[in-house]
């Protein structure tokens, strides 16, 4: 923004302004702004390409009836919201949004809680701390191809670790097929997407502590306030703007997630696992219903829109306080 | 590659772009990332004509691709002006890969397709009608009745069958002989043999029963074997076998595992001795020899419903993608994948056996035989079934994953399944 300001105060004042022009005052402005607004053009081209572009072209793709056919060779029919009403008449459609709701609430709420937990852990000092911290952080570094098929060996209920442990302790004597069974299978992909998203909410929250001044502990200290007081009457209220983005971040991320799941469960079993993304693919790559997918992925893009407007009201609202 | 087509630029590039949109809202894929493209046996001599290939059995190292690696090496060696770069993408990204392409102008000379999808291909505009050449060529009588049939949509011909192959019963010599049972050659027989082989925590008899279509062939076959048809699974027939398969799993005869397992898993639990017996195709054949030596087992014919005793075919036809501007370069290497000689030296490379009757087999190998017997009974959709037919297994499937792990009634499942069905099949 300065240098699109600078030339407007270096320009002679009172001159005429001219045509658009090498020469005179107003073509000194003009070119340098057009010059300045080139140095804009790869960043809004590919916000262009990679973002809105795609965004619109789905988003319109769920008022067509786009089959295999007309995906190949175009020519797809406009029906207006018959996708919608077909989708939203569907008792799989809204159990794939309630699944997707629930493994993403349970998600974030176990991410927090560990990460609130390692968080607190590691502002106080011990040995080896920056180790274990640095540790921890490999379960959201590493790959997801990678995670999701440790969990899944993990979980095998025939050569699993999970069942080998299980069984030493004497609480299982036949094999547990984590994954095979719905009852199960959504806690399983709740705790291996939690697994991965507890570290990043970790430092985001850590980041939030080490701003809290000490003097505050000490002050609740000579006050006679425990541990637990300390956190539930000065850590907790502090953190709450963090916790409140880390938490929406962290809805985002996982509201979204597909191969966690997809890896894991497919989907299965009979459907348990079946959350909106991994619907939104099978709508579009084994049934080739792209119009119909592209309804799923717009209440994926939904979703989160509405999340992210309440938190920048509430955060203005709170700023405003 | 570049590529003339009659399509406008800009209305490629718009679809190239939608059909990614699916998943531009942030639904990532690492795990289906499609293989590189792999460029052994495929030397660029410079001047002559390159076509691509793509195939999904496997990289040169493993023994489903290596034998096809080999098989283009013999290609490129028995003539000098064509080469091929074979690419390499995983099974479950493959017709999602050939797709994108499609919509960007940008497909493969050469797709070797599941068989079961060339009709869903042909009618997307994906592959090129074969008739003249076909006609021209001349061959066509010498394929097996089942396996031409899946190359042809509305008449025209569509593919080559590249290949063919069925699923039989392996079975745990050591296993079956100690429990004093053999092979059963009925479906009641065999609820009751893997029942009587479960024990000490292992399963009587494993397949595949994962989401998605891979998880349908088990019951596919035992619904076919009462004598039902797919396109009216809520039916006695699909009842049956969906009880079947649930008395089973609830006996311990079939693990609770097989809702989370594909065919190579099934193979392992086969491979270690945890299941007695597993349905599954020859691609294993080799693997099992090559990987686990010291197991005793063999493979029996699948056992006989009220009905029939008819198997699931499982194969890949030889397609060229629409548009190919390398077409007569595509068909010399399809005609050559085709020649009998050059099939007898591959197909028991890969334990495959051929779509057509003339090729020579001088191999003694009793498993070969079983596998060769059990082809004559197989089965492919046919029709309408045949354009829709992934869509109609996934349903299939998931009657199973719904009826298995409790989460619906066998009546319900089967009811859901049918909906699923009759709106594939009004498409």
């Amino acid at each position: 923004m300065t240098t699109l300001r600078q030339p407007r105060r270096a320009g002679p004042a009172g001159r005429p302004a001219g045509p658009v022009g090498r020469a005179g005052s107003a073509g000194r402005i003009r070119p340098r702004l057009s010059r300045d607004m080139w140095f804009l053009v790869p960043a809004i081209v590919f916000v262009i390409v990679t973002v809105l572009y795609p965004l619109i072209y789905n988003i319109g793709q769920s008022f067509f009836d786009v089959g295999i056919r007309e995906i190949v060779s175009g020519g797809a029919e406009w029906i207006g919201l018959d996708n919608y009403i077909d989708q939203f008449g569907r008792a799989e459609f809204w159990s794939s949004l309630g699944i997707s709701l629930l493994y993403t609430v349970a998600t974030v709420a176990l991410s927090l809680v560990v990460g609130m937990a390692l968080a607190v852990l590691f502002t106080a000092d011990f040995p080896g701390r920056n180790y274990m911290r640095a540790l921890v952080l490999a379960a959201w570094i590493l790959p997801t191809v990678v995670s999701a098929n440790v969990w899944r060996w993990m979980l095998d209920g025939s050569y699993g670790l999970f069942n080998t442990i299980l069984r030493g302790l004497g609480l299982i004597h036949e094999d547990v097929f984590w994954l095979g069974n719905p009852g199960t299978a959504l806690p399983a992909v709740v705790i291996a997407s939690a697994w991965s998203f507890a570290p990043f909410a970790m430092i985001l929250l850590l980041a939030g502590l080490q701003s809290v001044s000490v003097t505050l502990y000490e002050a609740a200290r000579i006050d006679g306030a425990n541990r637990w007081q300390q956190f539930r009457s000065i850590t907790l209220p502090i953190l709450r703007p963090v916790t409140v983005t880390t938490a929406l971040l962290c809805f985002i991320y996982t509201f979204k997630t597909f191969d966690t799941v997809f890896l894991m469960t497919g989907g299965g079993p009979g459907g348990a696992t079946s959350i909106l993304p991994i619907y939104a693919y099978d709508q579009a790559f084994n049934f080739f219903e792209f119009g119909k997918s592209a309804v799923a992925t717009t209440v994926l893009l939904i979703v989160p829109i509405f999340l992210s407007i309440f938190y920048f009201r509430s955060i203005r609202r709170e700023e405003r306080s | 590659m570049a590529r003339s087509s009659s399509t406008p630029r800009s209305r490629i590039l718009t679809r190239a772009l939608g059909i990614s949109t699916v998943f531009a809202l942030g639904v990532t894929l690492t795990a289906c990332s499609a293989g590189g493209s792999d460029g052994s046996g495929s030397d660029d001599s410079g001047s002559g004509t390159e076509i691509t290939l793509w195939q999904y059995y496997g990289d040169p190292d493993t023994p489903t691709g290596g034998p096809l690696y080999d098989f283009i090496d013999r290609f490129e060696a028995s003539q000098d002006d064509i080469t091929v770069d074979v690419r390499f993408i995983p099974f479950g990204d493959f017709n999602r890969t050939l797709l994108q392409s499609a919509a960007a102008g940008d497909l493969p000379d050469v797709a070797l397709i599941n068989a079961f999808d060339t009709a869903a291909m042909a009618d997307a505009g994906v592959i090129e009608d074969l008739s003249e050449r076909v006609d021209e060529w001349g061959e066509q009588d010498a394929y097996f009745p089942t396996s031409w049939e899946t190359t042809q949509v509305d008449g025209a011909t569509y593919g080559i069958p590249h290949l063919a192959d069925a699923y039989a019963v392996y079975y745990n010599k050591a296993m079956l002989g100690a429990a004093g049972l053999t092979p059963p050659t009925t479906w009641t027989e065999m609820e009751e043999t893997a029942a009587a082989l479960a024990v000490d925590g292992k399963s009587g008899l494993a397949v595949s029963g994962i989401e998605g279509a891979e998880g349908a062939t088990g019951l596919v076959i035992r619904t076919l074997a009462e004598g039902g048809d797919l396109a009216e699974f809520d039916s006695p027939a699909g009842e049956t076998a969906l009880n079947s398969f649930k008395t089973m799993s609830d006996s311990g005869a079939m693990s609770p595992g097989v809702l989370t397992w594909n065919e190579d898993d099934v193979k392992n639990q086969f491979a270690t001795g945890q299941a007695a017996m597993m349905i599954n195709s020859a691609t294993y054949v080799s693997v099992l020899r090559e990987e686990n030596p010291e197991l005793e087992w063999d493979v029996a014919l699948l056992p006989k419903g009220s009905e029939d005793q008819l198997t699931f075919l499982s194969a890949e036809n030889l397609t060229i993608g629409e548009g190919s501007e390398n077409a007569d370069a595509a068909w010399d290497l399809i005609t050559f994948m085709q020649q009998p000689e050059e099939l007898a030296t591959y197909l028991p490379e890969r334990n495959k056996l051929p779509a057509r009757d003339d090729v020579p087999d001088e191999s003694e190998d009793p498993v070969r035989a079983t596998f060769a017997e059990q082809l004559q009974s197989a089965w492919a959709p046919e029709g309408d079934l045949a354009a829709v037919s992934n869509d109609v297994f996934t349903h299939v499937q998931r009657a199973l994953q719904a009826s298995l792990s409790g989460s619906s009634s066998t009546a319900d499942a089967l009811k859901t399944a049918q909906t699923g069905i009759d709106e594939a099949l009004a498409k």
